[in-house]
């Protein structure tokens, strides 16, 4: 990205009318396939796929959902896609990823909820969930749960496995490092309860971490948490580079108008210091609403994009000197994915807008596709 | 979206007529924006500047010789530039989120007293410096705006401890100076700058098209009716008979609060209507059966509201008036789902991952 990007834009203005890259790369494959969940104006939740062709998105399928979804998992030589439901939900909806077709439900038990998030490992064999062990009224409910997946033919099955403590409460996003062998969670460090709905039962002494355990055995390696003042401010969500680089977005839960850290950035073991954090020069630190809703590196690792989506804004960083490179409006924007050239995001509006980071150019790409919905929090992608 | 709904109904210009192009459909969007900006907005902030001019003018004139009757027109600027504050108070986007504004004029609600413990501090501190625009600028929000100030004029011995200690009338001052500041601020920027930025709204800039500013307009018409309904009163109330805090009311101190949500539902009813008669207004984006049925809740709810007192603790004392409230209540609620009911019936929605938590 160049400093004089500004003037670029002139120059550039009108050269470009759809996401060409992404266009090209999408050629009779399918990809990239886009993945979220969505809610209509009847309540009702469901699982879409979508593609692009020259500008334009294009559903690939569209399936209802029990209930309100989060995040979805994807692992491309399973076929499968995995949606995980919202808190405090408890089913995993499995579905065929060349069809959209539904494979699979699986709930976790009944002494236990989902957090929205979950990771396979890049073989395809595990997946791992966070999770509330919520009848543990003290001491630290969240869970990390190793499950065994198995694809044969129209068969998609996940096995519980193991389950390990996150070393925190209220875990949500988790990510496996390059290596596979390290789990990095985000334990948000609030406390809620299924007979409490979504309230949140412990603001004033919550504790959130960035926390690294073994995949394999689940023990403790790192545990990392801001300063006090920020106790407040709850690690969410995540996402990596190829180096490992973590980026941290946060969701803080302490007046509108305190200035706390939304995002951060850590790398296990070159960084014992801690999280360094990113912040925003006023009014944009502001405009975030103290509210960071997804976060997502681009695909060169140096920039990630993270959705405001009380901000009505999406902002795009350089992780190269922690700084912000700018922002565009998107109202209700959340769900984003990296793309050849840019970021592709959605927004609870049914907006779906292509951004191109070089030139700060923005492409409407539709809304909602054949009927209207709301793009719920995360965008998944299905890659070349 | 085409404004297919109440600009039609009404046999509006015809640039308003049905299945326009986009880009005069964005022309729509804009012509509703700027009437609310011109029409209700800006007006309201210019009152509200002007009132806040009066009342940093008064609080000098009582500092210099503080008496019983200087404090009773002190009181009586509270309560003019309160009355502005109440009719704009549900525009909670621009200008008014900049620095802290909105939480600087009026820190409410203060559920851990923060508010009091802070200003006996700084009071007790007795710290010249402070008192700097700059400075006082940077002190917690909850000793900067109108709850502080409240509580300086309206205590039984009020007028006992502002003619006794100096720096406790300069800390009164210093408040209506911050907001007199604040409140220019506020004004200035819509009018110098945002309204140009809602003006061109429909280009890349702060919002993402014209539709997208006429959102804001439409939350801050919608959310204030609930957040009146559950802060304002139902917190107030209690669940029973008997459970009642008035002392959690807004403004109680100055005895105002229902007149508080008097001015609030009047402003909203002018939000929506428009002040002048070009018949563009915000209501102009729904349907017109609609705008008859919100328009209805409105004239009760208001009804209802012209019938009580100013004071919330006076509302109670009478028989019946725990129903009164309740009545109001019940009519807010009304009026709020007549909004939301209204809004499904068109393409326009006002959050989703934005209220989610997750």
């Amino acid at each position: 990205m160049n400093i004089d990007r500004r003037q670029f834009n002139t120059l550039a203005a009108g050269l470009l009318s759809w996401p060409t890259v992404v266009a090209a790369s999408n050629k009779n494959t399918g990809k990239p396939l886009f993945l979220s969940a969505a809610s209509d104006g009847d309540d009702r939740h469901w699982v879409i796929g979508f593609s692009t062709e020259t500008g334009i998105t294009k559903q690939v399928f569209k399936h209802q959902l029990p209930a309100r979804a989060h995040h979805i998992a994807v692992h491309e030589a399973l076929g499968v896609y995995l949606v995980i439901a919202r808190r405090p939900g408890r089913y995993l909806w499995a579905g065929d990823l060349a069809t959209g077709k539904h494979l699979n439900t699986i709930n976790v038990p009944d002494d236990r909820h989902l957090y929205g998030h979950g990771v396979f490992t890049n073989n395809g064999k595990n997946f791992y969930t966070t999770e509330n062990a919520w009848k543990l009224i003290n001491g630290d409910s969240g869970r990390v749960v190793t499950w065994q997946a198995d694809r044969r033919g129209d068969t998609f099955t996940l096995e519980r496995l193991e389950e390990y403590p996150s070393y925190g409460t209220g875990p949500h996003e988790l990510l496996l490092k390059p290596d596979q062998q390290t789990l990095v969670v985000a334990n948000g460090g609030i406390r809620t309860h299924p007979d409490r709905g979504r309230e949140k039962l412990n603001i004033t002494s919550m504790q959130p971490s960035l926390v690294y355990m073994d995949a394999g055995t689940g023990d403790l390696q790192d545990q990392y948490v801001l300063k006090a003042d920020y106790h407040k401010a709850s690690i969410r969500h995540l996402d990596q580079n190829a180096s490992g680089l973590i980026a941290i977005a946060m969701q803080y839960q302490g007046e509108a108008f305190d200035r706390a850290p939304l995002l951060a950035l850590h790398q296990q073991g070159k960084e014992g210091k801690g999280m360094r954090t990113l912040w925003a020069p006023e009014p944009v630190q502001g405009q975030m609403s103290q509210y960071v809703g997804s976060v997502r590196f681009d695909n060169s690792g140096r920039y990630i994009a993270a959705s405001c989506p009380r901000g009505n804004m999406i902002s795009f960083w350089d992780t190269n000197n922690d700084s912000l490179v700018g922002t565009v409006r998107s109202r209700d924007g959340c769900g984003v994915s990296a793309v050849d050239n840019g970021f592709l995001y959605t927004a609870g509006t049914g907006r779906i807008v292509w951004y191109d980071l070089a030139t700060d150019q923005v492409v409407d790409m539709g809304s909602s596709l054949e009927d209207k919905v709301f793009w719920d929090n995360h965008l998944s992608i299905l890659s070349v | 979206m085409k404004f297919r709904y109440a600009f039609i109904a009404a046999g509006l210009t015809a640039n308003l007529l049905i299945a326009q192009p986009a880009d005069e459909s964005a022309e729509n969007w804009t012509e509703v924006n700027l009437a609310v900006t011109d029409s209700h907005v800006i007006p309201a902030y210019t009152s509200l500047m002007q009132a806040t001019q009066e009342l940093e003018t008064i609080a000098d004139a009582f500092c210099r010789s503080p008496d019983a009757e200087g404090l009773a027109s002190f009181q009586d600027k509270f309560h003019s530039s309160m009355d502005p504050w109440q009719q704009i108070q549900h525009i909670q986007f621009g200008p008014i989120t900049y620095f802290n504004w909105n939480f600087r004029i009026h820190y409410w609600p203060d559920e851990q007293g923060t508010g009091a413990r802070q200003l006996d501090a700084l009071i007790a501190a007795e710290n010249q410096n402070i008192l700097s625009s700059d400075n006082f600028a940077v002190e917690s929000v909850a000793v900067q705006g109108y709850p502080a100030l409240e509580r300086l004029l309206f205590e039984a011995d009020s007028l006992t401890s502002l003619q006794g200690n100096p720096y406790r009338c300069q800390v009164a001052q210093t408040i209506t100076r911050n907001i007199s500041e604040i409140t220019r601020g506020v004004q200035t920027r819509w009018v110098d700058e945002f309204r140009t930025t809602v003006a061109n709204a429909d280009e890349r800039g702060f919002f993402e098209s014209a539709e997208d500013a006429t959102i804001d307009f439409l939350k801050a018409q919608v959310e204030p009716v609930r957040r009146i309904q559950q802060q304002k009163l139902e917190e107030v109330l209690g669940e029973s008979a008997g459970r009642e805090r008035v002392q959690r009311a807004e403004s109680w101190r100055s005895d105002r609060s229902l007149r508080n949500i008097r001015l609030n539902i009047l402003a909203l009813e002018g939000l929506f209507n428009g002040a002048d008669d070009s018949g563009v207004q915000l209501s102009s984006v729904l349907l017109t059966e609609d705008v008859a049925t919100i328009n209805n809740d409105f004239t009760e709810l208001n009804a209802s509201l012209a019938a009580l007192p100013d004071s919330f603790a006076e509302t109670l004392e009478v028989d019946g008036g725990r129903e009164n409230l309740e009545q109001v209540i019940a009519q807010l609620d009304t009026l709020f789902e007549a909004l939301e009911a209204a809004l499904k019936n068109t393409d326009l929605y006002l959050g989703f991952n934005s209220l989610d938590g997750d």
